[in-house]
């Protein structure tokens, strides 16, 4: 499947807010949440549309691997765009915010791109925090706020949309730099005549033993 | 392009439920009928493989007759034949299919439907096939699909995937293979399976790693870690111009990552893993390459010419500025790289045997073991390690005894507690001079990197890896003592010893160097170095809270402090921000000390020191460039010699920030307003909403109140704002309106510079609204002026304060009458109106909590030092008005011309209401700081006057000069009234 830009995503937030769900249901939108069966996977992709280009997600979650400092710091650097989720229903997860963001900030390259969430908006008897609050905590930081619900599907494709949105017009900017491909971002295979070595554009058969890039 | 939802037209006599055991029948014949993948029956695959993922978790958690059915059909055999046939577009079904595991392993709750899909050993079978991982999707999903298996490890699961009497195991052996694959997140992804694996305690899986892969995987490692810093190096030879400023932070960013990784998996504890990688990493990486390169200069130097030996403590300078000038030979790095890499594992690893290693050699090794080796190094160590022990065990554990090993030839081992105190200084240092320095030549070339004179490049990290091996955690203080901390002495007999610890002199004053370098305009020295060597300083001087500094060192540290007064003196005013840029500094720097770990971070700092602000690098860690800079740098500079000198004295900050925040009103503060001059004006907000509040002007701030329901002629302060920080234009429409925006004051919170608020003020009539304008103007001016006095007080500029000189009576006089408002009309011609902007109003005793501290040593030096100013502060304010018509357009507020004004309006007092009161809201604190304790309602120390129990008065000073008026609005002022 051919591409124009490859983006990378992570999803970040406190454990139990929904993140691989938020994934399952933007990478397979055939998972109907029925029976409240709660359906998450730690990977996926999908092809979307952005101004007639073939863009590519790919996004991989974090969950679990907190533990470990080198792989948060690895992650955060890798991706192009990340997806900061709060549940609305549980305030604690809204209060942690600040140290998820001073974390990708320190961690990721400046130019990446954040989206907050406000995850569970399905459950609005049991909201504890208030979408006001959300939007005023994306104002202060410089962030994009939507609330989402993994269960309804309301706004997934938005939030994840959205955030290519942004990052498109970045590469359009000339801020990212497309050829670093430590930014997250790259470009397709048949897209990239400036740079015709670009490692792992589909024609290594080895993966192994390459050269570190 | 997937069929989606195809199933939802029904027929083929599918089950209405979608979620039940009939629907995964249905399912398995569909996979039993298509066994062979084909263009034609591969959406109708997907969509199966799909739909059993999401019928098994629903099943292991409403069904487990849905899991028996699976294992008794044995249905994971399909998945494998399925993922074996190289045609019809397998890798797309392939993809689904390890999406469907992946969502079966992460979403299954139910510890035995778990077991059962490990049991039939298909799982390893699907981890050792052969994807097709030139294709980046499946490569993705298969590494997620490990990634996914090593998170269900534990002492139960992991005999499914590691065999005990085959040893095999494939989920670790075939995901390390990728561990160096060139896609980062693939990468990631193998490091988190490896720390998974090693997370899990099972002996016999342990075994099998160490035995089986630990060396070649370490050692890869290892390998590809070097091969790295190559490229780092070459990076940083090849770019004076800080072209390939983003390769370089890859580069630096990927050796973290790989520090990190290791950290990552020494914290982990297991002994013998631990002990396979910390052997590879010394042994191939960090002392043959690393600490090596710390010797290519003295080496080559020795070679050259014995004798010049002798000058290897004159600076030389080329050498630190530019690595290329020295020849990589067999595979070092440059000192300068190999001092910022060690600094990195300093302050990233904390294993131990590793820094532990590694601080000996670089602090201990002396000449002998440089000369018989890299491999004789760590053996050198180990015997230094042995000795120790022994001692301990013989129960002479004395760590002075340590230096008898002839390996250490270290002069401390004389220290005695009988010797005086200037043998001890001569003793202090292990290095002391020349002589003996050049018997430990990896100390050495960090010693010489010190030197500042061309420029702090190096330097900067000489001082981090001295700073990052002093408070490293794994680093004993037995190594680290006395050459990096201060050495504590036994407290001798006898008392006239005045030390008590010793301390490494000649380290001292290299950096007491860098700090009087600092001082130095035009200096060539960064400040994040000066923070970083004054961090240094005092790790290597404080002992328990107290420093143990000599006298003469001392001071030079005084020295230090008055020269960087003096270099802030040359900027003070001469920019017209200079009072928002030195609060605009101190909240910057309040923000927390420098973190060295994040300096290290930073890939900017190893490319030759630059000044251009063009090329992204933070103020702090690049040159200053133009006079704001300059500016910026002198106040920094100010702060940071000024804290250390607190510190020093184990002193705390009164005098900074310049508000104090206590002394400030608050939000829902009740104040007592009789007779305070109160404008009522309605506040009409942007958005429409209107408020009839009253404006009462206090000396530093803007306040806006609300009767207070509860006592008569009280207010409740509803919004507060610092006069400093408001902007006020008329109206030219209605001569009863302002428009007023109030900025937020700077504050480290938050970049966030949306005004405090932006609204019309609507007043009763036009002489209301001028006298409120006229008030605002003058008050945001005698604000600044106020603060613009406390800096110079700080400064020590001479004529600021102190006792109260002939030109100051007329103020003095002012002052002690502003009490009493009737008084101050006839008093309005004795001042000279005529001061220079900042010179004002006589400084009254203010600032709560503030001492004079400075007010002595600033006579003593207007007495002695500053023959130029003569006593006579009046002379000296018209030779500064002169000055400041020179600079018409220096700084807003100043008074062209003198300006008599008939038109007194005094400004109100308000009187704070007690504690009891103000503390029915929560308070707004800006910047809290430690301030000697003080009665919260005695905000004036000098109103002391007043009999003691009435409500003292909270700013009173009364503007006498009804010159002030600002430049651009004093005309217009005039004409309307």
């Amino acid at each position: 499947m051919s591409y124009a830009y490859l983006f990378k995503y992570i999803i970040i937030g406190d454990t139990g807010v929904g993140k691989s769900c938020l994934l399952l249901q933007f990478t397979d939108k055939r998972f109907q949440p029925v029976h409240d069966l709660t359906i998450g996977v730690e990977f996926g992709a999908r092809m979307i549309t952005i101004d007639s280009k073939q863009i590519k997600l790919q996004i991989w979650d974090t969950a679990g691997q907190e533990a470990f400092r080198s792989i948060t710091r690895s992650y955060y650097r890798g991706a192009a765009g990340a997806l900061l989720v709060y549940d609305i229903t549980r305030r604690e997860t809204f209060n942690h915010l600040t140290t998820w963001l001073d974390d990708a900030r320190q961690h990721s390259n400046s130019n990446m791109v954040i989206m907050l969430i406000g995850n569970k908006s399905d459950l609005e008897s049991r909201r504890e925090v208030k979408k006001e609050e959300g939007e005023a905590f994306a104002r202060e930081h410089g962030l994009v706020f939507m609330e989402t619900s993994a269960k309804t599907a309301a706004n997934v494709e938005e939030a994840f949309i959205n955030t290519a949105k942004e990052i498109y017009e970045k590469i359009q900017e000339g801020v990212f730099d497309i050829n670093n491909e430590a930014n997250g971002i790259k470009i397709g295979p048949q897209h990239s005549p400036t740079n015709p070595s670009l490692p792992g554009s589909g024609s290594s058969g080895g993966s192994q033993g390459s050269g570190c890039c | 392009m997937f069929r989606s939802r195809s199933w939802f037209s029904g027929g083929w006599g599918r089950p209405k439920n979608l979620h039940s055991l009939e629907h995964l029948k249905y399912l398995y014949n569909v996979l039993s009928r298509n066994q062979t993948v084909s263009e034609h029956n591969r959406g109708l695959l997907v969509e199966s493989l799909r739909s059993i993922a999401e019928i098994l978790i629903w099943g292991d958690q409403n069904d487990s007759s849905v899991f028996d059915f699976f294992l008794e059909k044995n249905m994971l055999s399909f998945f494998l034949r399925i993922m074996r046939q190289r045609s019809g577009g397998s890798s797309f079904v392939c993809v689904q299919l390890l999406q469907t595991l992946n969502i079966l392993f992460e979403n299954i709750r139910n510890e035995t439907s778990l077991y059962y899909l490990l049991s039939n050993n298909h799982v390893n079978s699907i981890i050792v096939h052969k994807f097709d991982f030139s294709d980046e999707e499946v490569m993705a999903y298969y590494i997620s699909f490990l990634k996914t298996l090593s998170l269900k490890l534990n002492a139960h699961t992991i005999h499914f995937f590691y065999n005990e009497h085959t040893n095999d195991f494939p989920l670790y052996t075939e995901a390390i293979k990728f561990f160096n694959h060139p896609e980062s997140m693939v990468r990631i992804a193998v490091r988190t399976l490896t720390l998974n694996v090693y997370k899990v305690d099972d002996t016999s899986m342990l075994a099998f790693i160490r035995d089986r892969t630990a060396a070649p995987y370490f050692s890869n490692i290892v390998w590809f870690i070097g091969k790295h810093i190559q490229e780092l190096d070459t990076c940083v030879r090849n770019d004076a111009d800080h072209q390939s400023q983003n390769r370089l932070s890859d580069l630096v960013a990927e050796h973290l990552d790989h520090l990190h990784y290791i950290n990552d998996i020494l914290c982990l504890n297991i002994i013998d893993l631990n002990h396979v990688l910390t052997d590879h990493l010394l042994h191939k990486l960090l002392i043959p390459l690393y600490i090596y390169s710390l010797s290519s200069a003295r080496r080559k130097m020795s070679a050259n010419d014995t004798a010049t030996q002798r000058m290897s403590l004159t600076p030389k300078s080329s050498h630190h500025n530019s690595p290329k000038s020295h020849e990589m030979t067999n595979g070092k790095v440059s000192c300068v790289v190999a001092l910022f890499l060690l600094s990195q594992v300093f302050l990233i690893l904390s294993h131990s045997p590793l820094t532990q290693t590694l601080a000996w050699i670089i602090l201990k090794a002396d000449k002998s073991v440089f000369e018989s080796g890299v491999d004789k190094l760590h053996d050198f160590f180990e015997y230094y390690e042995r000795r120790k022990t022994e001692d301990e065990a013989s129960g002479s554990g004395h760590s002075e005894r340590d230096s008898d090993s002839p390996k250490e030839n270290i002069l401390s081992d004389k220290t005695n507690i009988n010797i005086t105190d200037e043998e001890k200084e001569k003793l202090a240092d292990p290095a002391e001079g020349a002589a003996s320095l050049k018997n430990f030549p990896f100390l050495e070339t960090v010693y010489e990197a010190l030197d500042c004179t061309e420029n702090d490049y190096a330097a900067l990290f000489a001082l981090s890896l001295l700073y990052a091996m002093a408070s490293n955690e794994g680093v004993t203080s037995d190594i680290t003592e006395q050459v990096l901390r201060p050495k504590k002495l036994y407290v001798s007999k006898n008392s006239d010893v005045s030390k008590d610890a010793l301390y490494n002199t000649y380290l001292v004053e290299k950096v007491l160097q860098i700090i009087i370098f600092s001082c130095q305009p035009s200096c060539r020295v960064r400040l994040v170095t000066l923070e970083l060597a004054l961090k240094l300083f005092v790790q290597l001087t404080v002992c328990d809270g107290k420093t143990v500094l000599s006298e003469s060192h001392r001071n030079t540290v005084e020295t230090a402090r008055v020269q960087s007064m003096a270099l802030l003196r040359n900027f003070y005013k001469s920019e017209e921000i200079f009072l928002d840029m030195f609060e605009h500094e101190y909240c910057d720097m309040s923000k927390g000390s420098l973190n060295v770990e994040w300096l290290c971070m930073d890939s900017a700092i190893l490319l030759p020191p630059t000044g251009t602000p063009m090329t992204g690098i933070d103020f702090t860690k690049r040159l200053p460039c133009g006079e704001v800079e300059r500016a910026r740098r002198a106040i920094r500079v100010y702060f940071l010699v000024r804290n250390l000198v607190l510190t020093l004295n184990g002193e705390v900050e009164t005098q900074l920030p310049l508000t104090n925040p206590q002394s400030c009103v608050q939000i829902d503060q009740a104040l007592d307003l009789n007779n305070s001059d109160l404008i009522a004006c309605t506040v009409v907000y942007k958005d429409g909403a209107k408020m009839r509040r009253f404006l009462v002007i206090d000396i530093l701030q803007l306040i806006l109140v609300e009767p207070d329901s509860k006592r008569l002629g009280w207010g409740v302060a509803k919004l507060v704002g610092f006069l400093q920080d408001i902007e006020v234009t008329g109206d030219k429409d209605d001569s009863r309106c302002l428009h007023i925006t109030i900025h937020r004051p700077i504050s480290g919170a938050s970049s966030n510079r949306v005004p405090l608020l932006n609204a019309k003020f609507v007043f009763d009539d036009n002489i209301r609204c001028m006298a409120a304008k006229q008030r605002l103007t003058k008050g945001r001016i005698k604000a600044r002026q106020k603060k613009m006095q406390h800096i110079a007080r700080l400064l020590e500029i001479p004529g600021q304060s102190g006792p109260p000189s002939p030109a100051f009576a007329g103020q003095g006089a002012s002052y002690s009458r502003s009490a009493r408002p009737t008084a101050r009309a006839e008093n309005r011609f004795l001042f000279n109106i005529n001061r220079g902007p900042g010179f004002a109003a006589p400084r009254r005793e203010s600032s709560p909590g503030v001492v004079h501290r400075a007010d002595e040593s600033m006579r003593r030096l207007r007495d002695g030092e500053s023959p130029n100013r003569a006593p006579n502060a009046r002379r000296d304010s018209g030779r500064k008005e002169t000055r400041s018509k020179e600079r018409v357009k220096s700084r807003e507020g100043s008074p062209r011309m003198p300006r008599p004004r008939s038109e007194e309006i005094p400004l109100e007092l308000i009187k704070k209401a007690p504690q009891s009161i103000i503390d029915m809201a929560p308070k707004i604190t800006i910047l809290p700081r430690p301030q000697t304790p003080k009665i919260a309602n005695e905000p004036e120390p000098s109103t002391s006057n007043e009999p003691p129990k009435e409500t003292p008065k909270l700013d009173i000073s009364v503007s006498k000069e009804t010159s002030f008026i600002a430049e651009e609005n004093g005309e217009e002022t005039e004409e309307k009234l």
